[in-house]
């Protein structure tokens, strides 16, 4: 007890600054002891749930696998024994994030009628509900997750619940939304891309694509409005499509765009134009070729190496002193194929140290 | 001079000490907090994402892998395989062997079936020439790699050859015998593809350390937490630095280092810059600050992103010798990289990065070495002259201590709510035990070095150009 | 008669649990591989008749146990490949490198039965 006292009162003795370091110091101090407190239980907690993951994880997988190879025909009475299990299993949500990991896990990598069986299950266990429960979510990462599950198991029904997220504040959820209204309801849906202010990332692009490339029915519709759009974003996004589904059909378009303002665009187009071997395009490209930027330039150049014919030499020899190392390998190599003697004859020319490297390699090639 | 004036002149170093100390703790605490919103909006946004269709798109933009090797003819076979097998379509794996003397060439030539094939490097960036030349495999399986054998330049200039005959839209930089998750593409690529109306100009991960950790066949099977104090203070340091101060760095866009151990880069604006620096130690630091520069220079919208996942597992020196001369590097390739950039300090036409990364960066990172030496001389001449006010010191030093012990905590907290890589029971006792062991037993050898490495620049010649000194490729992975 | 052997080299768990359990019903002898190492390992081991595997998985890939088989071990047994779309290429080098035939994911495990059957006559 003096002990203590001693303490007290050398404590206020100590000038004010001194008084206030202690004190703090045992603030922190005192915090310091509830961390490590807490660290303790949170590894605790962390360890065993681990553990009782993994012990879930292969019941669950065991319980799927057997109910997916019950008489598929009629609803056995095993069937309803493991819907009746997994029902009670799901009101937990530890156990029931289990469920639909694993669930999805095996749906994402087959097809034909087994997908029913787990699409009923999903429906039939009740955890489509829960999907439906988290769209209420305060947590715009809860609802996104919702959408998201809701896509994933093509659940139609849920489209009155996912369109009033459509306008979302936070894109992450808008976005999750539109996925959704595309995934299941296809191709009509890309009409609001013709709508949309906000640029796309690539990311989203891929999204987009990747739920496009899944749809049965590949029939495009017109995507010339998209083509024609204000959004740079969605103009990429309508060249990708261009480029994947081989659309031909859009030659005038594609001529169009090569003035557009952004050279990004125009470095794509150009690609495209090569990849769709549009060869008409070329005499535009060489009139412009002087006065474009040098992404450009390379682009087409690119695009000569897979269209290259024997008209091109007079463009060809124009650009031989071209200052870019890739061009001017290029031209040399396409002056070889279409007209060897004229290389042969370069090559006593341009004696230059630049080409010698240059001219060798080309000719070993 | 009369003893009022001393006594002004000591009030006023008292003062500015004090500021000193106080900014350095305010401006933990405020990168702690932004750390952790910051983590915890990742960790949201995160949770709903599938990954697998970056890693398959046909639109996903094609990556470089690029690892320098020096010697490394022990594990090059069995690291090569490892980044061969990542989980990401559109991407290469290039691997400069920087004039190794041993028989790294032909132990990859027979591993994977490599031929010569004639090749044009365009010398974007100078670099020392080929030596055998540039070599690709007869196996479709391998049709990833390509080996290119270099004479010996250095790591930046090792990495600069990469740089030219990458082909892809994005680089991944890399130590040869860093240990790549299979996902490390994917998640590291996903901030460059995300960005709409700023451009991702470089990426970084956090990197983890092996030690102790069981590899086979690269891949990492096991994670354990390390016997000797000097690796499992690294791993607090690491934690601190990583999940701390980063994150934080990244949403005020003011990060100034990709660790050279895995970081991402737009190639294009890499090689607008001119690649590395193969004149400075501080190769990973300088090369972010000049692309930097050069962005805002151009007055364009750029970022450099970080994320917070554990993709790249290094071994960390376990020896207070090596680790010692690695942290003098360090040291070193900071001084080097502030010095050569000087005009950005205090430059509001820099925003940020001249105002804000740079001058923290110059005072709380360069200088705190010294402040902390200055102090404890001071301390020495107070206690010769028994000057010194043993209430105060006290007191003073255990809440400095307290507060050390409680950011190493707030940090191994970070770890476990968020990636929980430590699982074994018993390693959470270490990581307190540690945090409050290193600040007495392990601060001293890393204040050394850094002392050392200016001592290093200023004085010793020899070392104050890192090429000379550097014939084969140390880990520059500065934290 | 002694049961055909396959060596089934698959990183989805589920995925392989579910095929294990269909194949064997139709009495297959199953060996599941997690990743290309093991897969190697496996077929090393048993000697299957017939290897399925995942293009895309940790450390080997199945390309390289494709590789692996026809030009290390010298193998004729048949191979099918997994791939998931964007593969598209890596499906070509899979040919080209001697396997037999592929799924593209998602696929239908009863018609993975019938070409299994079909290559194993």
């Amino acid at each position: 007890m003096s002990y203590l006292q001693d303490v007290f009162e050398y404590f206020d003795q100590l000038p004010l600054l001194i008084q206030i370091v202690w004190s703090v110091g045992f603030v922190l101090f005192q915090i310091i002891l509830v961390l490590i407190i807490y660290l303790k239980i949170l590894r605790t907690y962390l360890r065993r749930n681990e553990e009782t993951v993994e012990k879930f994880q292969s019941e669950y997988e065991h319980l799927l696998i057997n109910y997916l190879y019950t008489d598929s025909d009629s609803e056995s009475s095993e069937q309803k024994e493991i819907i009746n299990r997994l029902k009670v299993c799901v009101n937990n949500k530890f156990k029931r994030d289990i469920v639909v990991s694993i669930l999805l896990k095996l749906r994402n990598e087959i097809s034909g009628e087994m997908v029913d069986a787990i699409q009923k299950l999903y429906i039939d266990s009740g955890l489509v509900k829960y999907a439906l429960i988290k769209l209420k979510s305060k947590n715009w990462y809860i609802v996104a997750k919702g959408i998201r599950e809701l896509t994933q198991f093509k659940i139609k029904e849920a489209h009155d619940e996912v369109v009033i997220h459509l306008d979302h504040p936070k894109p992450e959820v808008s976005k999750e939304a539109q996925l959704y209204l595309i995934s299941l309801f296809h191709f009509e849906e890309l009409e609001y891309l013709k709508n949309v202010k906000s640029q796309l990332s690539e990311w989203d692009q891929i999204q987009l694509l990747e739920v496009l490339q899944k749809f049965d029915n590949q029939e495009l519709p017109d995507i010339t409005p998209l083509l024609m759009s204000e959004n740079e974003s969605v103009v990429s996004f309508a060249l990708k499509l261009t480029k994947i589904y081989n659309l031909y059909d859009m030659k005038d378009e594609l001529m169009i765009l090569l003035t557009h303002e952004s050279k990004e665009i125009r470095v794509q187009v150009i690609e495209i134009l090569n990849h769709l071997y549009i060869i008409d395009a070329k005499s535009v490209l060489k009139t412009n070729f002087k006065n474009s930027s040098e992404d450009e330039q390379i682009a087409f150049i690119n695009m000569l190496n897979n269209t290259f014919e024997v008209e091109d030499e007079p463009f060809l020899l124009e650009n031989l002193h071209h200052t870019n190392f890739d061009i001017k390998l290029s031209v040399l190599k396409i002056l070889k194929i279409i007209n060897i003697d004229k290389f042969k004859s370069l090559k006593q020319k341009l004696t230059q140290p630049e080409f010698n490297q240059m001219i060798e390699f080309v000719e070993n090639n | 001079m009369d003893s009022n004036t001393v006594k002004i002149i000591i009030e006023i170093i008292h003062y500015l000490f004090f500021i000193y100390a106080f900014g350095a703790v305010l401006s933990y605490i405020i990168l702690s907090v932004i750390s952790a919103v910051e983590t915890i909006s990742y960790m949201k946004k995160n949770s709903f994402v599938n990954y697998k269709e970056i890693m398959s798109s046909t639109i996903s933009p094609s990556i470089s892998i690029i690892a320098p090797a020096y010697n490394e003819n022990l594990n090059i076979v069995e690291n090569v395989r490892s980044l061969l097998s990542n989980h990401y379509v559109n991407y290469d794996v290039v691997i400069v062997n920087d004039g190794s003397k041993d028989d790294s060439l032909e132990r990859l030539i027979k591993a994977y079936d490599l031929v010569k094939i004639d090749y044009l490097v365009n010398q974007k960036i100078q670099t020392k020439p080929l030596r055998a030349g540039v070599f690709k495999s007869t196996n479709p399986a391998f049709e990833k790699l390509i080996v290119v054998d270099k004479q010996n330049g250095g790591k930046a200039d090792a990495l600069n050859m990469g740089l030219n005959i990458s082909k892809s839209k994005y680089v991944a930089c890399i130590d040869v015998d860093c240990l790549l998750l299979e996902d490390s593409l994917q998640k590291l690529v996903k901030p460059f593809l995300e960005a709409t109306d700023n451009k991702i100009i470089a990426a970084g991960g956090v990197i983890r350390i092996a030690n102790s950790c069981i590899i086979k066949d690269g891949k990492l099977l096991d994670i354990n937490f390390p016997k000797k104090i000097i690796e499992q203070a690294q791993i607090l340091e690491y934690l601190r630095s990583f999940l701390l101060g980063r994150m934080a760095w990244s949403k005020l866009n003011g990060l100034l280092v990709i660790s050279g151990a895995f970081g991402m880069f737009d190639k294009k604006v890499a090689i607008e810059v001119g690649g590395y620096d193969t004149n400075t130690v501080g190769e990973d630091m300088e090369i972010i600050v000049r692309m930097r520069r050069f962005m805002e220079e151009k007055k364009e919208k750029y970022r450099v992103a970080y994320i917070p996942d554990p993709l790249c597992w290094t071994e960390a020196p376990d020896s207070y010798k090596i680790l010692i001369s690695q942290r003098n590097r360090w040291t070193r390739g900071t001084i080097e990289t502030l010095k050569k950039h000087k005009k950005l300090a205090f430059n509001p036409k820099y925003h940020n990065l001249g105002l804000l990364s740079y001058p923290y960066w110059l005072i709380f990172e360069r200088f705190a070495p010294i402040f902390e030496v200055i102090g404890f001389i001071y301390f020495g001449i107070l206690i010769a002259l028994n000057q010194v006010k043993w209430d105060y010191t006290l007191a003073f030093f255990i809440l400095a201590y307290l507060f050390a012990v409680l950011f190493t905590i707030t940090a191994i907290f970070s770890e476990e709510l968020t990636y929980h890589q430590y699982k074994k029971k018993g390693t959470g006792f270490k990581l307190i035990l540690m945090s409050f062991l290193e600040p007495i037993v392990f601060h001293g050898f890393i204040l050394y070095a850094a002392v050392k490495g200016n001592i290093d620049y200023f004085f010793n010649k020899k070392k104050k150009w890192g090429a000379m000194e550097r014939k084969g490729l140390v880990k520059t992975e500065s934290i | 008669m002694t049961k055909k052997k396959i060596v089934l080299a698959e990183d989805n768990s589920t995925l392989s649990l579910l095929l294990k359990f269909k194949l064997e019903k139709e009495g297959y002898q199953l060996f599941i591989a997690k990743d290309g190492k093991e897969a190697i390992e496996l077929i090393e081991a048993n000697e299957p008749q017939l290897i399925l595997t995942d293009i895309m998985m940790p450390f080997i890939s199945g390309l390289e146990v494709i590789s692996h088989v026809r030009n290390k071990l010298n193998l004729e047994i048949p191979i099918v490949v997994f791939s998931a779309a964007g593969q598209e290429e890596m499906v070509l080098k899979a040919f080209n490198l001697g396997a037999n035939d592929f799924m593209g994911k998602p696929f239908s495990p009863n018609e993975l039965l019938i070409r299994v059957k079909r290559l194993l006559g």
